[in-house]
């Protein structure tokens, strides 16, 4: 018969005097189950986990179960001691019998009850437990980055280092959006300045490598062997490999062709900011007719409602432009309509009194609508009193908000990461995990996650770049969960209900055998397949029926 | 003693959400009747009803199944099947004309100490309305 050892924690009075453990001790002796029990006043202490080891090896127990305290506290502890006492760490079972039977049962007697139950159901359970083998792989520290805007660039700078090597790849040129602006919120700095110095930053980084003018045809691989094809700017395919992907593909402006009152397309003078911008990059600002502008009306939100959610940057940046148009044009009106002012950075209220200070005019108006009147522009509005007005401008600059990069889709499914409502790539958790996605090893970061400033995309990148450098080291192997689900080639009948439901992508069928497989680097091990499989082919290791209906016996016994 | 009359009660708790709730309660010791017992799972998915006929057939009066609050499973869409099988566990039980106030799905958090007390509280107090598991076999399938 196997040998099970029984070890009783006393977790100093915590347990000791909330259960009767000699009771318990007792009655398991009664059982006939076990081939030891052993007490002891603090297991997780150094003296603990030393008798702990010389009891087991003394023994020769096979099995051990510990009633202490929560898995959570100390189940990796006590996994260790079993490795320390030549045993498989699966070989064991922890009851918790500190957080669900002393701390929270003021009766001793039922308290006792209960851990008797539960330490009965644990030693059922060992029995059946089976030795798991931690996997490892090779990994490659190296880095796929996608997308060659500010937060591609700063991702690739902070991965960049000695023994990781980065591959920036971008469409078009170095830069993004920033290459066509003039000025940042909230700094006020010319953009081309900072961005020279970033992008002479990642040519003076010998780990990096650029392709402009490229395009990513296929990533395939998974967390630490990930296989990219690029299509360099000679039309050359390319493969590079890397052990983690971040996706930094950005967004587009809003074009509000759509939206007729706005007389965007329709009247000559009437901009995008992100048309805007590009002017003030050639430092040039005139109307059609080639005079400067003596009035400019910058109206905001535009679009809001057909996007569905605010952009975020769009507010701060309207009154960025309106400080320019300020400072070059002399003796120039300027006016914000807007709805809700959005500042969300503590930084951006001191813009805004700024703003104020330098004489640019704010009106909350409730509706608008551009109109031409024997060759003037005509804003009619409507105040938040309902009052109607009307303004003759020169020039309307549209502040509309961003949207969704159209490749998004593409990158989503080729690596099995979904997008949210919008459009955007979705983040695997809003707090938890706001960089990650489902899919391990691919990152997402800047405005390809959702509208950003150049701060805050920044410091997403920078997060992105902590979680690989501390995930992949190199020289380091890759350790996988252990506790991964399998399928019994004899049971399967193919059927790809188990693939379907997996939310990794980790189950396929096998063509050939028609079965289905487990990739065991993709699979996290919720069981979820072991539960929906009909013929009982798909198994969840250390979970496995057997071993849940053992426990469940004694506990209802 | 109380144990007696306790109803008995099996409880799946997934480990990320719903056992740290119910660690948490323990830690901040609060008290609740002794008559549960917990199965610690990964995911609240890999409950398949199969293991709550079992239960019940082995003499359980009521199980609990629980796991994170919807949105919140660490693995993405676990507790969305879940939920699912769970619809389906009730429609087996109905089907077999047994009574569906002995099964119960809660989402708890693993900030919800008080409410894994609250629901096992609550759970106990009606099933002993309920009363004792009828079926009582013994036999296991
Ligand atoms: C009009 C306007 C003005 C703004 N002004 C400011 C400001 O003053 N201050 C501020 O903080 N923020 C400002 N913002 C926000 C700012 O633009 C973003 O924070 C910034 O662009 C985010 O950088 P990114 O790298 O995430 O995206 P992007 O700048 O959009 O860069 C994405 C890059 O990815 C490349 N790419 C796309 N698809 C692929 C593909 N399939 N393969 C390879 N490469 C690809 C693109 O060519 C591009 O180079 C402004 C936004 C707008 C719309
Ligand atoms: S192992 Fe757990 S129960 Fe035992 S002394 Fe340490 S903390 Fe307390
Ligand atoms: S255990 Fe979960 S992650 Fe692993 S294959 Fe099954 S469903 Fe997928
Ligand atoms: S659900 Fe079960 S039987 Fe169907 S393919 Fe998956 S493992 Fe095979
Ligand atoms: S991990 Fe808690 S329900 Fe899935």
């Amino acid at each position: 018969m196997v040998k099970i050892g029984l070890y009783l924690c006393e977790c100093g009075p915590n347990i000791a005097e909330a259960i009767n453990l000699d009771k318990i001790a007792e009655q398991i002796k009664k059982d006939n189950k076990v081939a030891g029990i052993e007490q002891h006043k603090l297991l997780c202490s150094e003296d603990g986990k030393k008798f702990l080891v010389e009891s087991i090896k003394k023994n020769e127990f096979e099995r051990i179960v510990i009633a202490a305290c929560s898995p959570k506290q100390h189940e990796t502890t006590f996994m260790e001691v079993m490795s320390s006492s030549d045993l498989n760490p699966y070989m064991f079972q922890l009851v918790n019998i500190r957080e669900q039977c002393a701390w929270m049962t003021p009766d001793k007697e039922a308290a006792t009850s209960k851990a008797l139950r539960s330490i009965r159901a644990a030693i059922n359970r060992v029995r059946h437990h089976d030795a798991l083998q931690q996997k490892e792989i090779d990994c490659n520290p190296d880095v796929i980055v996608v997308g060659g805007g500010i937060t591609g660039i700063e991702a690739a700078l902070r991965t960049a280092q000695k023994n990781r090597k980065v591959y920036l790849i971008e469409e078009q040129k170095l830069g993004g959006r920033l290459r066509e602006y003039g000025l940042l919120f909230p700094t006020m700095q010319p953009a081309q300045e900072f961005l020279n110095k970033k992008i002479t930053e990642v040519k003076n980084t010998g780990q990096i490598r650029v392709f402009e003018n490229s395009k990513v045809k296929e990533i395939l691989g998974f967390f630490g062997n990930f296989v990219a094809t690029i299509e360099n700017k000679d039309r050359e395919e390319i493969e590079v490999n890397a052990g983690s992907v971040i996706l930094a593909i950005g967004a587009n402006p809003f074009i509000p062709t759509g939206l007729a009152k706005y007389g965007y397309g329709t009247f000559d003078d009437v901009y995008t900011a992100a048309e805007f911008e590009k002017m003030t990059s050639s430092n040039n600002i005139t109307t059609k007719s080639g005079n400067p502008p003596k009035s400019v009306a910058i109206i905001h939100c535009v679009g809001r409602k057909r996007l569905g959610y605010c952009s975020k940057v769009c507010c701060t940046n309207s009154m960025k432009i309106a400080r320019y148009i300020k400072e070059k044009l002399n003796g120039v009106k300027v006016i914000q309509f807007y709805k809700n002012l959005c500042l969300p950075d503590k930084k951006y209220d001191e813009f805004y009194k700024k703003t104020k200070e330098k004489g640019i005019e704010f009106l909350r108006f409730s509706d608008i609508e551009v109109t031409k009147e024997a060759n003037q522009m005509m804003l009619k509005y409507k105040q938040e009193n309902d009052n109607e007005d009307a303004l003759p401008v020169d020039m309307v600059v549209l502040s509309t908000g961003l949207i969704p990069n159209p490749k998004t889709e593409d990158f989503a499914q080729m690596l099995n990461i979904p997008v949210d409502e919008y459009g955007f790539f979705k983040e695997e958790h809003m707090k938890l995990g706001p960089i990650s996605t489902i899919t391990e090893g691919v990152f997402i970061a800047g405005c390809a996650q959702g509208p950003h400033s150049i701060n805050d995309s920044m410091v997403q990148a920078g997060a992105a770049a902590g979680k690989i450098l501390s995930s992949l080291v190199p020289g380091r192997r890759l350790q996988l969960e252990t506790k991964t689900s399998y399928v019994s080639e004899t049971m399967c009948i193919g059927c790809g209900v188990c693939v379907d439901i997996c939310a990794y992508g980790a189950l396929t069928i096998d063509e050939s055998k028609r079965i289905s497989v487990v990739n065991e680097v993709l699979c996290r091990g919720c069981g979820n397949c072991a539960s929906a499989c009909p013929s009982g082919a798909a198994r969840h290791r250390h979970f496995t029926t057997k071993q849940i209906t053992q426990e469940m016996i004694e506990i209802l016994k | 003693m109380e144990e007696k009359t306790l109803p008995r009660i099996l409880g799946f708790l997934c480990k990320w959400c719903s056992s740290t709730g119910a660690d948490l309660a323990g830690v901040s010791r609060l008290k609740m009747p002794a008559s549960l017992i917990p199965i610690r799972v990964m995911c609240s998915s890999r409950v398949n009803p199969i293991f709550v006929l079992k239960a019940f057939l082995g003499g359980a009066d009521g199980v609990l199944v629980s796991g994170c609050h919807p949105g919140d499973c660490h693995y993405q869409s676990g507790n969305y099947y879940t939920r699912r099988r769970f619809a389906v566990t009730k429609k087996i039980f109905e089907e077999l004309g047994l009574d569906t106030n002995r099964i119960r799905l809660s989402w708890i958090s693993a900030s919800e100490g008080q409410r894994f007390v609250n629901v096992v509280t609550e759970f106990t107090e009606n099933l002993k309305k309920v009363g004792k598991n009828p079926v009582k076999a013994e036999v296991f399938l």
